[in-house]
């Protein structure tokens, strides 16, 4: 099984250092190796639990957070807004 | 003479109704407890005395006054440091969190901050929740009460460590695929993992949603019985959450039929173990249960099931973490795309980055079919065969982990042979179903095992009365001297 490793770090934004690409290559191959064994099942059935239908609460406005509450753990913000690194020109 | 931290939550509750000790007292003892043990074991991540103190004087004062308090009022508590508790750090054991202070408490901590009960502080964990030994923290390495030299299990491993060492008689831990089990059975104590749905997720930081759990800790029966009996429950902000209440816990098993299941003790299972399980199965059977044998073919494929299930809702759930929001935040200097980047490289440790990668690999294009969707497919075929064994019995007896506590350090550098240990828990998390993890023994070097009941679902009152029975059989569960 040959697992594209920058291809994944990528897609999951993450930097994988050149010298750990093997190691990682080869963990993840022996877990997915582990899947291999799986049986193939062939199955109409709804992959959602029928026995647990979520229940949704009523659609009722109510209090929520205060913004100044929720920005506390902002690593940057001004106005009142998050931060980011400019992303247009 | 038994020292007041020794004593039970139920004990402790009574003796404060008698107004032979005060909450005060209690709190009291139970910090300085943490401070006489704790360079031994590092259960905590956060210690918060100040606040537990201040809560104790409240009850004491409600009792001065004559009013009634709450059953879990005054009562100690560790909470794992991946529930949100309002104004107190929540890490998750990550760098990523670090610094972040939950604006809002869980549903849970609403329910037990409602009864007056006395929060000591935030305990260690494997890193959002992945890991069963508890190493995989980004602070610190707890050790096991009963050999510090080994491992407490994980992922709530603090929570298990500081119930076991007296430090609090309750912790709440999380469950997702053994990990309030595991620490339950490697620590010597009683764990539950409940029903899914049965305890409200808000508040909890998600590792796979399907899967999560909050669970209860205690030393003994009652104590699992009092905490769970407080946070189970209907919430309205956890749409999975189901209304659920803890019935009478008789302490019987006349009448009941318990299975085993060859497949649960095969050769990967120690035989001290194996024998020990047996042992304690006979025991049932002397208090009037019918041991019956029952078949669950498909549990050699939970364990890939499992994984791929818990990494894809792993790598969904933790690209929140994105530097921007709340948490660590790295390269502000460069481009959106250097800041995700630097911030997920370095606030995620070793083994999530690995779940991560194997979670976005497995719901990849053109490998969706071959993994998740034949893992989801799995997890049906699992829960079917649970429930038509429950046509058969009543509940399951079980191994909860293949070996007792392992050495720190022991697993660390194989992935498979780590996940390998969660083999007999992570069946009960896929379909949906309660566990629970009590003493049934110890190994030669004396080292506690533990014993796995799993009932259909909401049965939670029959498993305690289950545990309970063998725990009165046995004349209560063994504590660790320290």
């Amino acid at each position: 099984m040959e697992i594209d490793v920058r291809h994944i770090a990528k897609l999951a934004k993450l930097e994988i250092p050149e010298q750990e690409i093997p190691k990682m290559e080869q963990e993840l191959s022996s877990i997915v190796s582990m899947v291999e064994k799986l049986p193939e099942l062939v199955s109409k059935d709804s992959l959602l639990d029928p026995e647990n239908t979520m229940e949704l609460r009523p659609d009722v406005v109510q209090p929520s957070f205060a913004r100044d509450e929720m920005l506390k753990n902002a690593p940057d913000t001004a106005a009142g807004c998050l931060m980011v690194p400019k992303v247009v020109e | 003479m038994k020292k007041l931290y020794e004593y039970s939550a139920t004990e402790l509750a009574a003796l404060l109704r008698a107004k032979e000790v005060s909450a005060a007292e209690i709190a009291t003892s139970s910090l300085d407890r943490i401070a006489a043990v704790e360079d031994q074991i590092d259960a905590y991540l956060t210690v918060t005395a100040d606040e537990a103190l201040a809560t104790a004087k409240r009850v004491d004062e409600k009792i001065a006054a004559g009013e009634e308090i709450a059953p879990l009022a005054g009562i100690p508590i560790a909470i794992k440091d991946n529930i949100c508790t309002k104004s107190i750090k929540t890490t998750c054991a990550s760098r990523m969190l670090e610094n972040f202070v939950p604006p809002y408490d869980a549903t849970v901590m609403e329910k037990l901050n409602a009864q007056d009960i006395v929060v000591t502080g935030k305990v260690n964990m494997d890193e959002f929740a992945m890991g069963g030994s508890c190493e995989n923290s980004y602070f610190k390495k707890t050790k096991n009460p009963w050999d510090t030299s080994r491992v407490p299990g994980g992922s709530s491993g603090g929570s298990a460590a500081a119930v076991a060492a007296c430090e609090v008689p309750l912790a709440l831990g999380s469950d997702t695929g053994g990990s309030v089990r595991c620490p339950a059975s490697f620590c010597g104590i009683v764990g539950l993992k409940p029903t899914y749905g049965a305890v409200s997720r808000y508040g909890l930081v998600a590792f796979a949603s399907s899967l999560d759990q909050i669970g209860p800790f205690g030393r003994t029966v009652d104590d699992v019985s009092l905490l769970y009996g407080a946070i189970c429950g209907r919430d309205v902000r956890d749409a999975t959450s189901r209304e659920t209440a803890l019935g009478k816990v008789e302490g019987s098993v006349k009448g009941l039929r318990l299975g085993i299941p060859k497949e649960y003790f095969g050769e990967g299972i120690s035989a001290e173990v194996k024998a020990s399980v047996y042992a304690a199965a006979e025991q049932l059977r002397g208090l009037g249960a019918e041991i019956v044998e029952i078949s669950l073919p498909s549990t050699d494929y939970a364990l890939a099931a499992y994984y791929i299930i818990s990494s894809a809702e792993a790598s969904s759930n933790l690209a929140r973490y994105d530097g921007v929001k709340y948490g660590f935040s790295g390269n502000r200097e460069g481009t959106l795309n250097d800041l995700y980047l630097s911030t997920r490289s370095q606030g995620f440790g070793a083994e999530v980055k690995r779940r991560i990668m194997l979670g976005t690999y497995v719901l990849s294009s053109g490998y969706y079919d071959a993994y998740y969707k034949r893992a989801k497919l799995l997890q049906n075929v699992i829960a079917k065969e649970f429930a038509n064994a429950f046509t058969k019995c009543d509940a399951i007896l079980t191994p909860v982990n293949p070996t007792t506590a392992f050495r720190l350090g022991e697993k660390c550098d194989d992935p498979v042979q780590m996940y390998a240990s969660d083999v007999c828990t992570v069946t009960v998390n896929i379909a949906g179903l309660p566990g629970i993890s009590f003493p049934c023994g110890k190994d030669g070097a004396g080292l506690p095992i533990g014993m796995q009941v799993i009932g259909p679902k909401f049965s939670e009152t029959r498993l305690l009365s289950i545990a309970k029975s063998y725990e009165t059989a046995v004349g209560g569960f063994a504590v660790k001297e320290m």
